[in-house]
């Protein structure tokens, strides 16, 4: 991951004195945004962009969430997955650290995502929101993740004007921030299909 | 009451009085550190049950880059300066869904004074090691590491390849003074699977292998036994201390899928 960053780090620099031209088309710098939602592997390097949201980084998160308009955090990074062969004896313990105050609806952003599944994302964002339709709402989950890409983008076509697409995920946060462990949305948890290893 | 119960007596007392007056009582301590506290408690008492852990910073000291370059395989060195008071010690990590990195029982033929491994690192963490001395006490240090993501960071190559030579080992001896211990690397080809590694393409998940059981001996004495779990870096190396009795140096280990290998090392003769 850091290595990832690294190497973002360093192709944005390359970019800055000019060599945009040369890079290849999957590279941190030159990823185009899909057409629609993104149905790709979901760790990968993201868009610079998302059109009809605001992209910002944690000084901006900051900001926003110290201003008088408090924003709906969106989290909706994938949970730790147990193995499914993991020893019955073994410790585990999974934690979500995240932004705090941060709504959890783990894998919102999949492409595909069940009907029911999306339904409820809507209801939860229209009961989140107050069905204001320009409060500002951020989605995220990590750095390098495209999950907060597709569910800021479902919000968008939904017809939410405050979308902001918070990229850097909880790696970009923690770096200058504090976090809170964060337990799935109830709603959300309740809804879910069992799945293996949960 | 046990020094164990009455902190956590006390972190519950801290707790409760909190949640009814909000966090102005919180001061000194933010969120994020009560959190890892209480953390911690909940790990120390799954592991050690109600065994009383002294802090300490002349037993054990774990050493690890503040930020690690490679969340997948972050160096640890694990320093304790009074050996032969030394009887185990265990590596927690304590954000990794999997905490309990391994535990490393010393047997006659070890010198603990110093003991390096790579680990995984799922979330910016602190790190627990923590000693068990001869007389059966148990002493805690502490190390916080800014890493996240190692625990599902794929391997980048197929999981045959990843497999490949499985069980292969390769030790690397210092020189050595006659009669002192001899230091040693031991590198272990395993992909050690964490069991939280997807495949991009398929998006199925690599099932988790990974050594669990390892013993080295220097002749018929046991230099160290560790048991092992998920939050070790795959093709696992471990440097270690012993003390040789002029015989060959065994390594035997087994993984949770029924893997097992042995392997054995003739160190050189020590230069007069």
């Amino acid at each position: 991951m850091a290595r990832l960053i690294l190497i973002g780090r360093l192709a944005a620099a390359l970019a800055a004195i000019g060599c945009l031209a040369a890079a290849p088309a999957d590279s941190p710098v030159n990823v185009p945004e899909p057409e629609g939602l993104y149905a790709g592997p979901p760790k990968g390097y993201t868009p610079r962009t998302l059109a009809g949201a605001a992209v910002i980084d944690a000084e901006k998160l900051a900001a926003l969430m110290a201003g008088p308009d408090k924003p709906v955090l969106i989290d909706v990074a994938a949970p730790d997955r147990k193995p499914s062969n993991f020893p019955a004896g073994r410790l585990w313990l999974p934690v979500h650290p995240s932004i705090p105050g941060s709504v959890w609806m783990p894998e919102a952003g999949a492409e595909p995502l069940a009907p029911g599944r999306e339904r409820l994302f809507y209801a939860r964002v229209a009961e989140l929101t107050g069905g204001d339709p320009a409060k500002p709402v951020v989605v995220f989950c990590h750095v390098e993740c495209w999950g907060s890409w597709n569910a800021a983008k479902r919000l968008v076509r939904k017809g939410y004007t405050g979308v902001r697409w918070f990229p850097e995920g909880v790696e970009g946060w923690q770096e200058t921030h504090e976090t809170m462990a964060l337990r799935e949305d109830p709603a959300w948890k309740a809804a879910a299909e069992p799945q293996a290893g949960r | 009451m046990t020094l164990k119960t009455a902190h956590t007596a006390v972190l519950a007392l801290i707790l409760a009085t909190s949640a009814l007056a909000g966090p102005a009582l919180a001061a000194g301590a933010s969120d994020t550190e009560q959190e890892r506290t209480a953390r911690w408690q909940e790990i120390a008492k799954s592991i050690f049950g109600d065994r009383a852990i002294e802090t300490t910073d002349s037993l054990v000291k774990i050493d690890a880059p503040a930020r690690a370059l490679d969340a997948a395989l972050v160096p640890i060195t694990l320093t304790m300066p009074e050996p032969s008071r030394i009887k185990a010690v265990s590596l927690v990590i304590d954000d990794n869904p999997a905490p309990y990195a391994a535990k490393f029982e010393f047997g006659p033929a070890a010198d603990p004074a110093e003991l390096k491994l790579r680990v995984r690192v799922n979330n910016y963490t602190d790190m627990h090691a923590v000693v068990e001395t001869q007389d059966g006490k148990l002493y805690e240090a502490k190390q916080f590491v800014k890493a996240s993501g190692g625990c599902s960071a794929p391997m980048g190559m197929s999981d045959e390849e990843a497999m490949k030579g499985m069980g292969d080992m390769r030790v690397k001896f210092a020189e050595t003074a006659a009669g002192k211990p001899v230091e040693a690397t031991l590198m272990i080809r395993h992909p050690n699977f964490s069991g939280m590694q997807m495949n991009q393409v398929t998006r199925d998940y690599t099932p988790a292998r990974y050594i669990d059981k390892l013993t080295v001996s220097a002749g018929d004495k046991t230099v160290f036994t560790m048991t092992g779990d998920i939050s070790i870096s795959s093709n696992p190396v471990i440097n270690f201390a012993f003390k040789p009795d002029g015989k060959p140096l065994r390594v035997a280990a087994s993984d949770n899928a029924g893997g097992s290998w042995q392997h054995s090392f003739t160190p050189p003769s020590p230069t007069n």
